[in-house]
């Protein structure tokens, strides 16, 4: 199977352990697609996702990437068994083209003409979409069967952002949904749903976050094996006409999130005392 | 035909002269105004929004709070009524009938929640003014205190909702006998199909945003219920009907894609401010009337406005008609009563998007309130952000400042009582 990466920067931990997850499948991708780090679009969204000093964090993390000890540092430490190589991990999209043998382009709008130009030139069957711009059709109609998107909460039920969260807040199981991207917000056929087992076992919603992209990478593998075998086709949503679109999170709420989170965990902890 | 038109824009170049020689009269002003007008100009300018941002203040909302109603308190004249604005070229209005009477609320609110005398004793101050301004026929006056005598139907039923508050927080027999007076005109001079339009009305034309009136007409059917004002009884009936008439009549008005027909403003454009009257005054009317019909019908078009305002970060201070062509300003006061209907629909429906959205916008709104400056300016809401445009420009605004402190009072008890229900909901709560 022909598979291109969409990455929002080179430098994307998911996207990095996406292409060695495929790799590792014998599906090394055709190529992949990632914005420019220092793009103001790529900088200004991480700094509003992530806050000015975790940004500097990361670039300091990428730039001096050993910690005094030695040990790789990585935003996402679920990652690590998947970014592990060669006493170090892969810390760029780069290290790991290098290694597997395929090519990186990078522009700074993934639905460019140029953009859409050199996908069509990887002909690719399957677009695996790790961050970026929002996708539209033009790009989306590159790829034979699709564009793939994990999102981090169940489908329909939970559309948009701070899906973990909004799910925690709306008494809807924590998961994952792997499904077709269309024009709209998480409104593509579905491919597979997951529960995550694990969220009781989580400490903190970036704890709970980080393991739910690792369990989507995983997951992810399996459905691009079932799509090679024709086994799993994509079903169309079926309650579009419901809103359930959900956006950024405020604080207040997040802290609400992470309280509840947090009962589970206590409840979820043997020899813990609720309360 | 154009003969009108020049006449209505000679006025209004001669309104702005008059404005602009405000400042001679005023230079201390001169400075603040060119901070204002620089300090605004740089952020519009540096100012970035993307689909993660949203605003974030720091800034606590108890000391917000605080500081809106000082701005209000500072605005009171010595005749009791508050002033429609701090203008950054004339400086302080003349005492405004219409948002004196809807202050009301918002002070006793207030009183309640800070545990503040000084509000509580403004509020009072501002009813005793309100009474010596009505008619003989119940109505209440149009315009500014000094500007001539035309009653108006809706600052009649402005006023009305801060008279039936005074008189639940007092229980003085005179301002029920000046709310009821008021009602009864309310309800006489309404048209057949619900509306309120001809002499009495603004621009004399039916607008949808009378639903603000219908709201005060259901809350006088509260106020007038029950036994201790049976000699109420055939009012109390109409002006509940009176406000259903008028709600069935706006919601006639409400498109399928939510857009509202018939504010009906001659030479202005759709204001934000006009959009959420419509909004406020039909939910609040339909809460009290109980016409969950009316309420989904309001949610439908203020999800409408949150879909964008969470999308674009800010919401137009204008549109056109469906909710196209968004002008390039903000109209803060129409800003501030969305969070208002989207934490009173949170309430209402247990939908944690809609606080969700107002405490973002809430966040928004503290950050363009002035900490420093002149007496005017210090915890002032303006017309518009940025303050040139085209809603009250250049004025701080006191009716900005009670619908910013209305959605910070919300958003208070909302907090509050959500924690205390996720404490109740916890196993060992008992």
């Amino acid at each position: 199977m022909r598979i291109v990466i969409l990455s929002s920067s080179v430098y994307s931990e998911s996207a990095c352990a996406m292409a060695v997850r495929m790799s590792e499948l014998r599906h090394v991708p055709v190529g992949a697609l990632a914005l420019s780090t220092f793009d103001r679009g790529t900088l200004l969204r991480k700094v509003g996702q992530w806050g000015v000093r975790e940004v500097a964090r990361y670039a300091r993390a990428k730039l001096i990437p050993h910690r005094g000890n030695g040990q790789p540092q990585l935003r996402n430490p679920c990652l690590e068994p998947l970014l592990k190589h060669q006493g170090g991990v892969f810390l760029s999209l780069r290290e790991v083209a290098a290694v597997h043998g395929f090519p990186i382009a990078l522009c700074n709008e993934q639905n460019a003409p140029d953009s859409i130009t050199r996908l069509k030139e990887w002909s690719p069957d399957l677009i695996i979409f790790t961050g970026g711009n929002i996708l539209r059709k033009q790009l989306l109609e590159v790829p034979r069967l699709g564009a793939l998107n994990v999102h981090l909460g169940l489908l329909p039920e939970i559309r948009g952002m701070s899906s973990p969260e909004w799910s925690l807040l709306q008494h809807v199981p924590v998961g994952i949904t792997i499904h077709f991207m269309d024009a709209g917000i998480d409104t593509g056929p579905i491919l597979q749903r997951y529960e995550f087992p694990h969220a009781p076992q989580c400490e903190s919603l970036s704890d709970l976050r980080n393991r739910l992209i690792a369990f989507g990478i995983e997951k992810a593998a399996e459905v691009v094996a079932g799509l090679d075998r024709g086994t799993i086709a994509g079903t169309p949503q079926s309650d579009l006409d419901e809103d359930h679109q959900f956006f950024v999170m405020h604080d207040w709420l997040r802290a609400r999130a992470a309280e509840r989170l947090t009962q589970s965990h206590l409840a979820a902890v043997p020899g813990t005392v609720n309360g | 035909m154009n003969g009108g038109k020049d006449k209505a824009m000679t006025g209004q170049i001669a309104k702005a002269l008059t404005e602009a020689a405000g400042l001679l009269r005023g230079p201390q002003r001169m400075i603040p105004l060119i901070q204002k007008l620089v300090f605004d100009k740089a952020r519009v300018t540096f100012e970035q929004r993307h689909l993660y941002s949203y605003t974030t203040s720091r800034l606590d909302s108890g000391e917000e709070l605080t500081s809106l109603l000082h701005w209000i308190l500072d605005a009171q004249r010595p005749d009791g009524g508050i002033a429609a604005y701090y203008s950054l070229l004339t400086g302080y209005s003349e005492s405004y009938p219409e948002v004196t009477g809807y202050i009301v609320p918002t002070l006793y609110d207030f009183a309640r929640s800070a545990a503040d005398d000084r509000a509580a004793a403004a509020a009072e101050q501002a009813t005793r003014w309100l009474l010596s301004l009505q008619m003989p026929t119940g109505a209440f006056p149009a315009g500014l205190h000094s500007s001539g005598a035309q009653p108006s139907v809706f600052n009649t039923g402005q006023i009305l909702q801060g008279l039936v508050r005074a008189h639940a927080e007092t229980n003085r027999p005179e301002i029920l006998r000046a709310s009821v007076a008021a009602g009864d005109w309310l309800v006489k001079v309404q048209q057949a199909d619900g509306s309120w339009s001809g002499p009495g009305a603004y621009q004399d034309v039916a607008h949808t945003y009378y639903s603000m009136v219908a709201w005060a007409l259901a809350e006088l059917s509260e106020c007038t219920a029950g036994p201790r004002h049976d000699q109420n009884d055939h009012g109390n009936m109409d002006y509940g009907l009176a406000a259903e008439r008028n709600l069935d009549w706006v919601l006639s008005h409400f498109k399928p894609n939510g857009w509202i027909d018939g504010i009906n403003l001659r030479s202005h454009p759709n204001y934000l401010h006009f959009i959420a009257y419509v909004l406020q005054g039909v939910l609040e009317c339909a809460t009290l009337r109980r016409r969950s019909d009316a309420i989904q019908t309001v949610a439908k078009s203020a999800w409408v406005l949150l879909r964008k305002f969470e999308t674009n970060k800010y919401l137009p201070g204008a549109y056109e008609a469906d909710f196209k062509d968004g002008h390039r300003f903000t109209c803060l006061t129409g800003n501030a009563q969305m969070a208002c209907v989207w934490l009173r629909l949170f309430e209402v429906t247990d939908d944690l998007r809609y606080l969700n959205a107002a405490l973002k916008m809430n966040e928004m709104l503290k950050q363009l309130i002035p900490a420093r400056g002149l007496r005017g300016m210090v915890g002032g809401v303006s017309g518009s952000y940025p303050i040139w445009g085209r809603y009250q420009p250049l004025r701080y605004i006191s009716w900005g400042c009670k619908f910013f402190a209305d959605a910070l009072l919300l958003e208070q008890r909302l907090t509050r009582s959500f924690d205390a229900s996720t404490v109740e909901a916890l196993p060992c709560a008992s």
